[in-house]
């Protein structure tokens, strides 16, 4: 093998063709989300991110002949990578090859169609990983620089498309991306084909005009929220913004009106207002800045906090568009403050997008702030407030589906506990959700709130909290102190103006919860009842659903399902309604049971034809399985973290994995250096256990220290705590290579294959062990893999005593 | 014409002729088994419900891609991201207005025609309004050749049809966020509406509203799914 011509340019080129790879991937999962949904975008990625996998097992099967074809071989499937990223997105959009994820459940054709989606995007993948498998195997003594240069790459490669995605829509990115594994390829070239370079430059230049010239369409799935709202009269897309979030656009029709349950009394017109989809669902509207008496929210149960008392001082957390400050505004408010935490909505209002929220920007008494909701609840020597509002739930972004699995840490007891010192002693704090069967958000509410009371040793719960229902909405209103009874008295005659129905009140009467809007189920009120008692935890931890609050090491407020209660929902929905439940939760099972299957099969594949060349393989193995599950289990809680440190998942995802990808990059870079590759992987490994369980002792409260620094001291902070865990994280991988390069040389492309399989499922079940046991849980999670990385090889040492 | 074309044609005249037969009876064998264990089966007593929806030929209300599945339990796409609803839903939201002879029903999203059928087969007059043209189109033809009693109009279904107003009963098959205050005031008194609320985007709740004199009230049934689906029982 060591005969084999090496090109010195080919390092740089892995840096760039992997950049590429990580581009590709966060690009394709902004455009399938676009077109089917982020579910499918989830699922169809963590297959084709197994191609890592296939890549691998196909050098152990064919590695002598790979090698001796390397010349030639590396750069075509850069080349065929770049090309097949533009293909392979191409071929899915033909309409008899495109799938709709929707009708997966009544159509059984869509099977066939989500096969041949896997089969699509999973080529690129496989052809991208198999170049750089080649380069790994062919380079093998020199492993540091060439993983350092893939990890640079990849650290690069998602910082560049984050910002990207910023300023451009994807299908417009696609092309650039797709050149650059071509443009790779021909560095992989010897000097001497010149002609073939400037070819292959050519070809990509010219793939790249082609596809700009002809981006093609990105056709929708008839059942995407804008698509049916595009079909309502003289509907119009109006503004269309690139977000990294996912492609902002507003439509406009005269069909369109908002007025979230709204009281039988109104007798007005209900405004026509302008919805905002982000990658095609449905994510709010834009709202007009009325702060006159007349004001829709005023016949709506979200005008608890202010039929109770007069209200000088609010703050409204996600103020979205502004209509609930204008709401506190004409409730008689003096002084509203505002937090707009959407950037590419932020940038729809700042650029005057809407006369109204020119008129809230220009209001005396309202004052708006862009940051992150819980960023700012850390802010020092804030003002006290009479009332701190909550959006409505499921509504402005919305709380179901993959999200149910999104970190919310605003909505935490923690977030709660921030508001209530934040409180006058008359202040409230108000929450609005829709009126959901079988009752969850209401109830998860419910709980937080009087967890929070309790918290703060109030014995007496149901003095202290209050709640009205319309036909379709519930809001909770949390008091400092006592509610008095000239408060309960407003509530009751408000609710009976509005025909609203009073739901927790601290006299309140069995018979007034129904009146005027009637559950066939009436078991919500057992249940808030259990809650405000707090006599009856079984019952609420018996309960189909997860209502139990959420916390900063559990932040999924929206977790409602528990995996035996599937079955119960579909039940109660029907099949073909179950792309459109709740199915985060079970989405994620669904992904970590197909990339299993498939990963075990790319595992065991080449295991029976290594089987033949000699021992060493459970350690192997168990080494190379442990560095991949340890590395992304550690990834995913530093990401979390940072997520309310920087109180941006963009910011945090970013910050995150460039840190790490660049400080592991040099980790790797430096293991060349240390001779002894059995002990650098040995003593590399226990450092990062030992430094993992360091930081999870004093890494939360370093950074919940920090949050209030500048921004930029933060970044530095970031990197500093991220830095040293993740140089020492770098080495394990190239020095365990050595080994095996020095003493069981087949085993290498195996081993690569065996670290991306298990990447790509550790993402899965860190998010199932973050929700179930925590963020702490996947932390101890990573120590153990290394400890465990630290003891496979501890044995390899045994059985073959070579270094 | 020599004797063996003319055999020939007898012959495929007589073959299209006994399969088109054969396939209504197969339709209507279809119906009367959904309307036993889907309809009645879930408790559907309506003896005007259950013989309205023995009697339409609900797969004439479908694109012929999807007719094969007309009597499934289950709601069918019928173009520009809508539905027909499942036969049960249907049967459901009929019953619950209690559809009486004399009555004037306002119904808001045509959709495919298929429950303003149902209910121009028990009651009085229809009104119904789609806001998608096309579908809008193609149900106000396939009605208008079934039945004199059912009038459409191509608008956006929130001011409802005042003119005609008020009505005994209103059945909305569209999700809203709320419910158009031009509606209740188009609903006599004594009078029921059914319509799925919530987000248009989500799961609704179905929602009875009855209007009795001043006072309004509402009645949470079942959670739904109108855009694009519908839920089971």
């Amino acid at each position: 093998m060591k005969q084999i011509r090496k090109n010195p340019l080919s390092v740089f080129s892995l840096g760039l063709h992997s950049a590429a790879i990580i581009a590709y991937q966060l690009l394709l999962m902004q455009l399938i989300s676009a077109m089917q949904g982020y579910h499918f975008a989830y699922m169809v990625i963590s297959i084709a991110m197994l191609g890592f996998g296939a890549g691998g097992t196909f050098v152990a099967l064919l590695k002598e002949k790979l090698l001796k074809a390397s010349g030639w071989l590396v750069p075509l499937l850069m080349s065929m990578t770049g090309f097949f990223m533009i293909l392979s997105f191409y071929l899915a959009r033909i309409p008899w090859l495109q799938l709709d994820i929707y009708l997966l459940f009544t159509d059984r054709s869509q099977l066939g169609m989500l096969a041949v989606s896997y089969i699509l995007y999973f080529i690129p993948f496989f052809t991208g990983a198999l170049a750089i498998g080649i380069l790994f195997i062919k380079n093998a003594d020199q492993i540091g620089r060439y993983y350092f240069s893939n990890l640079l790459g990849s650290g690069v490669g998602g910082l560049m498309i984050a910002i990207v995605l910023n300023h451009f829509f994807p299908l417009q990115c696609l092309p650039f991306i797709a050149f650059m594994p071509v443009v790779a390829s021909v560095f992989t070239l010897s000097s001497k084909k010149r002609v073939l370079q400037w070819a292959g430059i050519c070809m990509a230049l010219t793939l790249t005009i082609l596809s700009l010239i002809f981006p093609g369409s990105m056709p929708r799935s008839q059942y995407k929220g804008i698509s049916g709202t595009l079909n309502l009269p003289g509907a119009e897309i109006v503004a269309h913004i690139p977000d990294v979030k996912g492609q902002i656009e507003v439509v406009s029709s005269s069909a369109l009106r908002y007025a979230p349950a709204l009281s039988f009394t109104f007798a007005g017109e209900v405004p026509v207002k302008k919805n905002i989809f982000i990658n095609g669902d449905f994510y709010g509207v834009i709202p007009h800045f009325d702060t006159s008496a007349g004001n829709i929210h005023n016949y709506t149960t979200e005008a608890l906090p202010y039929i109770m008392a007069q209200r000088d001082s609010v703050l409204v957390l996600n103020a979205a568009g502004g209509s609930a400050a204008a709401h506190a505004l004409s409730g008689g408010a003096r002084h509203v403050t505002g937090i707009i935490s959407t950037r590419g909505v932020k940038n729809l209002l700042r650029e005057g997008f809407t006369d109204g929220f020119k008129k809230a920007a220009l209001h005396p008494h309202a004052h708006f702030v862009y940051q992150d909701s819980r960023q700012w609840l850390f802010t020092p020597e804030l003002p006290r407030y009479d009332a701190i509002v909550l959006p409505r739930m499921e509504s402005f972004g919305g709380s179901t589906g993959l999200n149910a699995l999104q970190e919310d840490y605003a909505l935490t007891l923690e977030a709660f506990q921030q508001m209530w010192d934040l409180l006058d002693d008359g202040g409230v704090i108000s929450v609005t959700t829709w009126l959901d069967y079988p009752a969850r958000t209401s109830l998860k509410i419910a709980a937080s709130l009087a967890q929070t009371l309790r918290n703060n040793g109030v014995s007496d719960v149901d003095k202290h909290l209050a709640a009205i229902k319309s036909w379709g909405t519930l809001s909770f209103v949390l008091k400092k102190t006592p509610l008095t009874p000239e408060e309960t008295e407003n509530i009751r005659s408000f609710s009976a103006r509005m025909l609203f129905d009073p739901v927790l009140l601290p006299d309140i009467v069995k018979e007034e919860r129904s009146r005027y809007n009637l559950l066939e189920d009436e078991s919500l009120f057992t249940y808030l009842d259990a809650i405000v008692s707090g006599r009856q935890p079984q019952l609420l931890s018996d309960y189909d659903f997860h209502i139990l609050p959420a916390n900063d090491n559990k932040p999924y407020f929206s977790r409602f399902l528990k995996p035996g209660t599937f079955k119960k929902l579909r039940d109660t929905f029907g099949t073909e309604t179950m792309p459109f439940l709740e199915l985060g939760y079970l989405i994620v099972w669904v992904t970590l049971l197909q990339s299993a299957i498939l990963a075990f099969l790319l595992i065991i594949l080449p295991l029976l034809r290594l089987s033949r060349k000699g021992g060493n393989k459970t350690p192997t193995l168990v080494y190379f399985a442990a560095l991949g599950l340890g590395y992304m289990f550690a990834e995913i809680i530093f990401i979390q973290r940072f997520i309310l440190y920087f109180g941006h998942p963009v910011y945090a995802i970013s910050a995150a994995i460039s840190t790490m990808m660049i400080a592991s990059g040099i980790g790797s870079l430096y293991s060349e250096r240390l001779p002894d590759a059995l002990k650098a992987s040995r003593m590399s490994t226990l450092i990062i256990a030992l430094l993992l369980f360091i930081y999870m002792l004093v890494f939360t409260p370093i950074l919940t220290t920090t949050i209030q620094l500048p921004l930029a001291l933060k970044v530095i902070t970031a990197f500093v705590l991220l830095a040293i865990p993740s140089f020492f994280m770098g080495i394990p991988f190239p020095a365990g290579i050595r080994i095996l390069y020095r003493s069981q040389e087949d085993y290498i492309p195996w081993a690569w294959g065996i670290n991306g399989c298990l990447s790509v499922i550790a993402t899965s079940v860190a998010t199932l062990i973050a929700v179930e046991g925590g963020f702490s849980a996947v932390m101890i999670m990573a120590v153990m893999c290394y400890l465990i990385a630290f003891a496979a090889f501890f044995r390899y040492s045994t059985a073959k005593g070579k270094k | 014409m020599p004797m063996y074309r003319q055999s020939f044609l007898l012959t495929l005249v007589f073959f299209l002729l006994t399969f088109s037969v054969a396939e209504a009876q197969n339709y209507q064998r279809q119906r009367a088994e959904m309307v036993e264990s889907q309809i009645r089966g879930r408790g559907i007593r309506d003896p005007l419900v259950l013989e309205a929806m023995n009697s339409v030929p609900r797969h004439l209300y479908l694109p012929s891609a999807q007719q094969r599945f007309a009597y499934e339990d289950r709601p069918l796409p019928i173009g520009f991201g809508q539905t027909i609803s499942q036969p049960y839903m249907v049967g459901f939201m009929t019953e619950v207005i209690r559809p009486q002879k004399e009555f004037r029903v306002l119904e808001i999203g045509t959709g495919s025609g298929y429950q303003a059928a149902i209910l121009a087969e028990i009651v009085d007059h229809v009104y119904t309004i789609e806001i998608v043209d096309p579908l809008g189109e193609r149900a106000k033809n396939l009605l208008n050749r079934h039945y004199d009693n059912v009038s459409v109009k191509l608008a956006d279904g929130y001011y409802g049809w005042e003119e005609h107003g008020p009505f005994d009963a209103i059945v909305v098959t569209a999700a809203a966020e709320y419910i158009p205050p031009p509606l209740i005031r188009q609903l006599k008194d004594g009078g029921k509406m059914i319509i799925p609320v919530g987000s248009p985007f989500r799961v609704q709740q179905l929602m009875l509203i009855e209007k009795k004199g001043e006072e309004i009230s509402s009645m949470a049934l079942m959670p739904v799914r109108f855009v694009p689906f519908t839920s089971s029982d």
